[in-house]
């Protein structure tokens, strides 16, 4: 990088906005994949979309690479530095600019984190339905770059379903005005188009956002199995009775004693072999009827117990415990590998015991937590990235579960994109002809391919038909 | 020194970096830095361990611009010991070439001879309040900088020490000891006379060993854990002294949520120890934090205490936890539900569980930093309505004074055992 760029840079953006010593470059060398890792140049922290523009002038007359991040709780690199490139974190964008409850939308800067959109329109009785399990940490933005889903996704929809609009830099510093919520845009469907586009397309930094009325009633519910795969039968069975939960999640026996031993403790039974985690909505008859006809299957399915829970308090203490399962798994090895696959939902219990049987071949530690409504597995490996042996055990097993969820019938990803991690097996599923469009309509975004260059389409399938600019 | 040394690497290992800490630390909210966060802390040290960083200042001051308010310990469910690898790793950087000579050499000073010590704390009291007195502060170079950033030293006759006994009201209950501080009694004798009064209208004997000065948690937070040993050491041994008429040794009570969280934990402090290891942990299990001794030992006993006409107490009054009472000790409920014995509404504060930026020694080092901890939490608190905010630690109480003063809010600041002394029949 030229000598001159970091002091324009930094006479953009101030001592408080720029970092450029190596050691407080270090904590942003990775996101939540910890194996693939690179110290960016320089970590800019714009505090408005004016500050981000002047940044991307610079950047992109220079043909820097750029990548965006969120809270870098992204679990497949997708925020991960390039090299010789720059990060460009949106911590310091973070307020909410307008709450709407009449007509239902809030207009917030991308870096603001998830739950806060919750927190402050929860006395207007709505809240924001897309919940990560990371909802504490993540990001707008990064929810945005992801598609990201969460339990009740399952009822809702990712969070493509509830964006209505989006104000976005451009990787030449030109701003794409997007954030009038609109339900049905004129024209092509750039929205539809930006989400899920991994920062390869440009930074988002205002979103508007859908809020939704809290239903009339919630229930929280958990079946108690003795057995992994009767829990699985009951998710299947309930989607195919076409009962109405918004949420449905399964955990096994490691992953509960893990949360068990964790300060979300959640009083899961540690001797059960998994627990369901369900929960309905709606009028209270709706909610009664959901919940005998759920009971019924469960019941059908051997079920060890079943728990109601009385109060609010009880009910955010059995979701505590879902949604710290992956910090929990911190006590089985120092890293967590977390696959995320989608398979149908009436192969879960098959799938489910291959994915387990794959990693017991390789002789790793596997956990399963997932949304099962949804048939979007994590089989989630606990590793310790410093013995290089096992490094390469987890990468055969993860290549090894995503062969079998495909050829059953299923998706690469279900909620945290591809980044780098699954980068290399895009060509499982999709034809290179469909990731040369993807290309194509990427070049229509970022002509110049600045914008979080080398992820998500594999560098080696698009060599044969066109160079890409930056490679890893 | 070596890499290994400077770390406490396997503690570090307990990291999986899955980020759910970020948005609870104050300083990543104030800086949006990731190397101010946590997860990025941990990072470094962890880095710093493998080789793949050097230490330099840019690393010390990221290190040194966390509050210890342990935040972070309570939302991380892979159960990472922060606060021992912070301590650690600030021990084995004190006396870092990458600091400035004189902010070690005053540190230092301040931690290992004046802390440590009833007769030079006096002292500097003395010398304190005549320096504020006649605003000679500034012509003291860095020493009397940081100076400058303490409160007001109050007059030789509210400094007034405890008596070493305090007989039971009414029927014996039974018997304590409680700490009377280090700074306590320079600045909140009036809070350790609350504290005894309330103890003692419970039917408790409070008994005030006069052995041991400071509980070490300054000194173990700043980079002076064998200061910080010793300290505990001669708290073990004064403790020990006081037994009930059964012989046995008194639970003992303290009424500064951070002292309380450091003897806590002198167990695993001492744990090396050969005399003191078995010692220290009896020693830890018999500390309670004084609304936790009250309301778990002494609750009904308290509230028939308290009168029923509301008391000089400004409705409503909110809580707002300690970091190292909710944090550190996990203590939440028990103020809570002491406060709703005595006779005035109470509402919550947003974020209660969040540093108010007092922080130890963070608030006279840092007074810049720690004003803007601040200024968050003094919006929440207007935003709930309280008129009087109660806390249990006199560093947190100093803060909230200083900030209530300064945006002119019309709010008291009071100790828990104040406002239960208050409300005692009388
Ligand atoms: C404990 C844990 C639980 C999780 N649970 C779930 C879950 O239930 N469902 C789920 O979907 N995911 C989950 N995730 C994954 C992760 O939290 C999501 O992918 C989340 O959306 C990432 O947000 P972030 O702010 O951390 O983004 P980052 O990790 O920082 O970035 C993610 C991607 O978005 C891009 N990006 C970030 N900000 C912007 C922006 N403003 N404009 C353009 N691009 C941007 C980055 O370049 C990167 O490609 C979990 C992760 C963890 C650690
Ligand atoms: S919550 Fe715990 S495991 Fe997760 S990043 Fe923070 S310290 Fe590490
Ligand atoms: S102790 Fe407090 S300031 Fe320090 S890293 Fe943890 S949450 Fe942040």
């Amino acid at each position: 990088m030229h000598t001159t760029i970091p002091r324009q840079l930094q006479s953009i953006l101030g001592d408080e906005g720029m970092i450029a010593d190596k050691n407080r470059r270090i904590p942003y060398e990775c996101d939540g994949l910890a194996f693939e890792r690179e110290i960016p140049d320089l970590v800019l922290l714009p505090a408005s979309t004016e500050e981000l523009q002047a940044c991307l002038r610079i950047l992109h007359a220079a043909g820097i690479p750029v990548v965006a991040r969120g809270a870098g709780t992204g679990l497949t690199g997708g925020a991960t530095p390039v090299k010789g490139g720059v990060v460009i974190g949106l911590a310091r964008m973070r307020k909410i600019l307008e709450i709407d409850p009449t007509n239902q939308f809030a207009r917030v800067e991308a870096g603001l984190v998830n739950v806060d959109i919750t927190h402050a329109c929860d006395d207007h009785g709505l809240f924001y339905a897309p919940d990560p399990s990371s909802q504490t940490a993540c990001t707008i933005g990064g929810n945005v770059a992801n598609n990201a889903g969460g339990p009740h996704c399952f009822k809702y929809g990712n969070t493509s379903r509830h964006i209505l609009g989006l104000k976005i830099v451009l990787s030449d510093g030109e701003i794409l005005e997007l954030s009038e919520p609109e339900l049905d845009p004129s024209g092509y469907d750039l929205l539809g188009l930006f989400i899920g586009s991994e920062g390869m397309f440009g930074i988002a930094t205002e979103v508007t956002l859908r809020l939704t009325p809290r239903a009339e009633v919630t229930e929280t519910l958990l079946a108690v199995f003795p057995d992994l795969d009767q829990a699985c039968d009951t998710v299947t069975d309930i989607i195919a009775e076409h009962w109405e939960p918004s949420a449905l999640e399964i955990m096994d026996q490691l992953t509960i004693q893990a949360v068990e031993a964790s300060v979300f403790s959640a009083g899961y039974p540690p001797d059960a072999k998994a627990v369901l985690l369900i929960e309905v909505e709606g009028s209270r008859p709706e909610c009664e009827a959901n919940v005998a006809g759920i009971e019924a299957i469960a019941k059908r399915h051997g079920i060890m117990e079943w728990r109601r829970a009385a109060n609010d308090k009880e009910r955010k203490k059995l979701w505590a415990g879902r949604k710290g399962a992956y910090g929990a798994m911190g006590r089985i090895a120092p890293d967590l590998y977390v696959s995320d696959v989608v398979v149908p939902r009436t192969k879960l219990r098959q799938l489910v015991r291959q994915t387990t049987d794959i990693c017991e071949r390789y002789d790793l530690k596997i956990t399963n937590v997932f949304h099962a409504g949804d048939g979007n597995l994590h089989p989630n490996i606990s590793y310790d990235r410093r013995d290089a042996d096992q490094m390469r055990r987890v990468l055969a097993a993860a290549d090894e579960i995503m062969r079998v969820c495909i050829d059953a019938g299923g998706t690469l990803s279900g909620e945290h994109g591809i980044g780098l991690e699954k980068r290399d097996q895009m060509h499982m599923y999709f034809e290179p002809e469909d990731m040369e469009a993807m290309l194509g309509v990427r070049d229509a975004w970022d002509p110049s391919g600045i914008m979080n260059p080398g992820k998500m389409i594999p560098v080696r399938a698009c060599n044969e038909h066109r160079p890409l600019r930056f490679k890893r | 020194m070596n890499a290994q040394d400077i770390v406490d690497y396997t503690k570090s290992l307990d990291c999986v970096h899955c980020g759910l800490c970020l948005r609870t630390c104050p300083t990543y909210r104030d800086t949006g830095r990731e190397s101010a966060s946590p997860r990025g802390r941990i990072h470094m040290m962890r880095s710093v361990a493998e080789g793949a960083a050097e230490v330099d200042q840019h690393l010390i001051e990221e290190l040194d611009g966390c509050l210890v308010c342990r935040n972070c310990e309570s939302v991380c469910p892979s159960g990472v010991e922060y606060n021992e690898l912070i301590a650690h790793t600030r021990s084995a950087l004190a006396d870092s070439p990458h600091r400035s000579l004189l902010s070690r050499e005053s540190m230092r000073f301040g931690l290992r001879s004046v802390l440590t010590s009833r007769s030079m704390i006096d002292l500097f009291a003395l010398m304190l309040r005549l320096g504020q007195r006649f605003g000679m502060l500034s012509l003291a170079g860095t020493l009397g900088k940081g100076a400058e950033n303490l409160p007001d030293v109050p007059p030789a006759a509210e400094r007034q020490r405890l008596a070493p006994v305090h007989p039971a009201q009414g029927k014996l209950e039974g018997e304590v000891a409680i700490l009377e501080g280090c700074v306590m009694p320079v600045f909140f004798s009036h809070v350790n006379r609350a504290t005894v009064e309330v103890l003692q209208a419970a039917g408790r004997q409070v008994h005030v060993p006069k052995g041991a000065t400071c509980c070490g948690a300054l000194q173990a937070h700043n980079g002076e854990l064998e200061t910080a040993r010793q300290l505990a050491k001669q708290m073990i041994v004064s403790m020990e002294g006081p037994r009930d008429q059964t012989g046995d040794l008194l639970p003992v009570v303290v009424n500064s949520a951070g002292c309380a969280a450091q003897m806590k934990e002198y167990g695993s402090l001492l744990a090396e120890d050969p005399e003191f290891a078995e010692r220290a942990e009896q020693f830890a299990a018999r500390v309670k934090d004084f609304s936790e001794y009250l309301a778990d030992e002494a609750g009904t006993r308290v509230a028939e205490a308290l009168a029923t006409d509301p008391p000089q107490i400004q409705s409503p009054l909110t809580f707002d936890d300690p970091c190292h009472l909710c944090h550190g000790q996990g203590v939440r409920s028990q103020p809570r539900e002491l406060l709703d014995s005595v006779h005035v509404q109470r509402v919550e504060i947003d974020e209660s569980e969040s540093c108010c930026g007092s922080a130890g020694l963070f608030a006279t080092l840092r007074p810049a930093d720690s004003q803007r901890i601040l200024d968050p939490r003094l919006g929440a608190l207007r935003a709930s309505g309280a008129r009087t905010l109660v806390t249990a630690n006199p560093g947190c109480q100093l803060q909230w004074q200083a900030g209530v003063k300064r945006d002119g809010l019309d709010v008291e600041v009071l100790h828990i055992a104040e406002v239960l002394q208050r409300s005692l029949k009388s």
